[in-house]
């Protein structure tokens, strides 16, 4: 059975359920895949949790936020200081996403593989910042590395790629905000404003207290750059969308289409080598038109026509079983696991 | 398109006997016109537009003809008329305030032809939400057509939304 050292850099939601999901599926990573995945790090902004022979992580998810109490806690480390010093064989990162710097994620993840450490991450900032470094120095160090989770969460957006070797992929349009997308589908159904839409999606927890970043189309815009650069092969950057928000959409505009047919929602386009974000028009009867917090792929395939994957494009388990996933693979191609 | 004018008895059933042709050869009409008040020696003109499938345009158009003929339906004009596409968008912002009849005119001297305009009003001095149906010509790409549309409404500081 292979031994597969990990270490965690974020314990935040994402990193905690990962922590839970590895925990649970224990048996099955034996089981199914001969593996077993040993956690020897976990890493916080303020310091980590390292033990060299594996971190008990039903320890962990026991004392869940008084993990700082444990003994084998060290304050105040940093994973960018102590990467190259751990035996891992894959780091996941988890950080939150800077947008402007992509940090302290990108360093995470340059470290990792200039010390030819496979990586998965679900934190997109460093990849719609720098997709075309990350990936070739991961070429340059035969590494690996995933990030299915940094785009639409744990619908298989990315790694349907593999999926569909056999075809070509000519263009792509998406939800891939669930926030703006509750909102414009509360817009349509209630007649409310944006305003009082916005406002109730922050009460039930869709939306964060600054939602600029959701509103205003770029969390969208990081995530067509990935799916782009990833599955029509493009090298484009966060700086390369055109990029509009929704704030301007009025209900009058909502109720004016509704007679022709179509509804407003926040597409996210890639076609013909350009990208954008955007609210469109499209027929109600179109499988884009999906209503809540949803995320929707539409992929325009040459031998195929459209192809579609939908579900939900956030949340902490439904990241960690992307990561999951992304694991398994790396191991499989590895050779670790059948 | 293709745009046939034609004189027909003015009969019951002799629209049915310009149709029948036109669609027993795979033509899909677009619109026909009847003008009663220009009858004379009781036939009366019609217009009909319809698209013939382009590979068997010719042949079709022939046969269209030759069976017209034979119901004695006389064909006055036969013209090839210009392939138009349609688009709907909203413009939100201060529509009329920055002259509505100036963003469709220019948008006319570009070949985009605003067919139909519809709007909301909330105040005065709030803005309004105008959905406009534009026709624009066959050779005319869409991302075209929105450069020209965004050229507008980023001087008139108005919010685009197209299909």
């Amino acid at each position: 059975m292979m031994n597969v050292k990990i270490c965690l850099i974020g314990k935040g939601i994402v990193g905690s359920s990962l922590l839970q999901l590895l925990n649970e599926k224990k048996q099955l990573f034996k089981q199914k895949f001969n593996l077993k995945i040993t956690v020897n790090s976990i890493f916080e902004s303020d310091g980590a949790l390292i033990k060299d022979k594996g971190i008990d992580l039903k320890e962990i998810l026991d004392v869940s936020d008084d993990f700082r109490n444990l003994p084998y806690w060290r304050r105040d480390v940093k994973a960018i200081d102590l990467i190259s010093e751990l035996d891992i064989d894959i780091c996941i990162e988890t950080t939150p996403t800077n947008p402007k710097t992509g940090e302290p994620g990108l360093s995470h993840i340059i470290e990792a593989l200039n010390n030819h450490i496979d990586v998965i991450s679900s934190n997109k900032g460093p990849f719609y910042l720098e997709y075309k470094k990350i990936k070739n120095l991961a070429e340059q160090n035969n590494c690996f590395v995933k990030y299915e989770a940094t785009v639409a969460s744990c619908v298989p957006s990315l790694s349907i790629k593999e999926d569909l070797i056999g075809n070509e992929i000519l263009s792509i349009k998406a939800i891939l905000n669930g926030t703006s997308n509750f909102i414009l589908s509360r817009m349509t159904a209630e007649g409310v404003d944006f305003p009082l839409a916005l406002k109730e999606a922050q009460e039930l927890g869709y939306a964060e207290s600054d939602p600029t970043l959701d509103i205003d189309g770029y969390d969208a815009a990081g995530k067509l750059v990935i799916l782009a650069n990833e599955l029509l092969g493009w090298s484009k950057n966060i700086k390369d969308v055109k990029v509009e928000g929704i704030s301007k959409i009025t209900p009058h505009a909502i109720e004016l289409v509704k007679p022709d047919g179509f509804v407003i929602k926040p597409l996210a386009i890639a076609e013909n080598n350009e990208l954008s974000v955007e609210p469109r028009l499209i027929d109600k009867n179109s499988p884009l038109n999906i209503s809540g917090n949803l995320n929707v792929v539409e992929l325009e395939t040459k031998y195929a026509g459209p192809i579609i994957l939908m579900g939900r494009g956030a949340g902490g388990f439904e990241a960690a079983s992307a990561i999951i996933n992304d694991l398994i693979d790396i191991t499989r191609k590895k050779g670790y696991s059948p | 398109m293709i745009n046939l004018e034609v004189k027909i008895p003015d009969t019951p059933g002799s629209l049915i006997e310009l149709i029948r042709p036109i669609s027993k050869y795979g033509g899909n009409i677009y619109g026909i016109l009847h003008f009663h008040d220009r009858k004379l020696k009781n036939m009366i003109p019609v217009n009909i537009s319809f698209e013939l499938s382009e590979e068997i345009q010719e042949v079709s158009l022939q046969n269209i003809k030759k069976e017209l003929k034979e119901k004695n339906i006389q064909i006055e004009n036969i013209s090839y008329g210009i392939e138009k596409k349609l688009i709907t968008i909203i413009l939100t912002g201060h529509v009329f305030d920055t002259d509505v009849m100036d963003t469709i005119k220019r948008l006319a001297s570009k070949n985009i032809n605003v067919l139909e305009l519809q709007a909301k009003f909330t105040k005065l001095e709030e803005v309004s939400n105008v959905k406009l149906r534009i026709e624009f010509p066959e050779e005319m790409d869409k991302k075209e057509l929105t450069n020209e549309l965004r050229k507008i409404c980023e001087e008139k500081k108005l919010f685009l939304i197209t299909s």
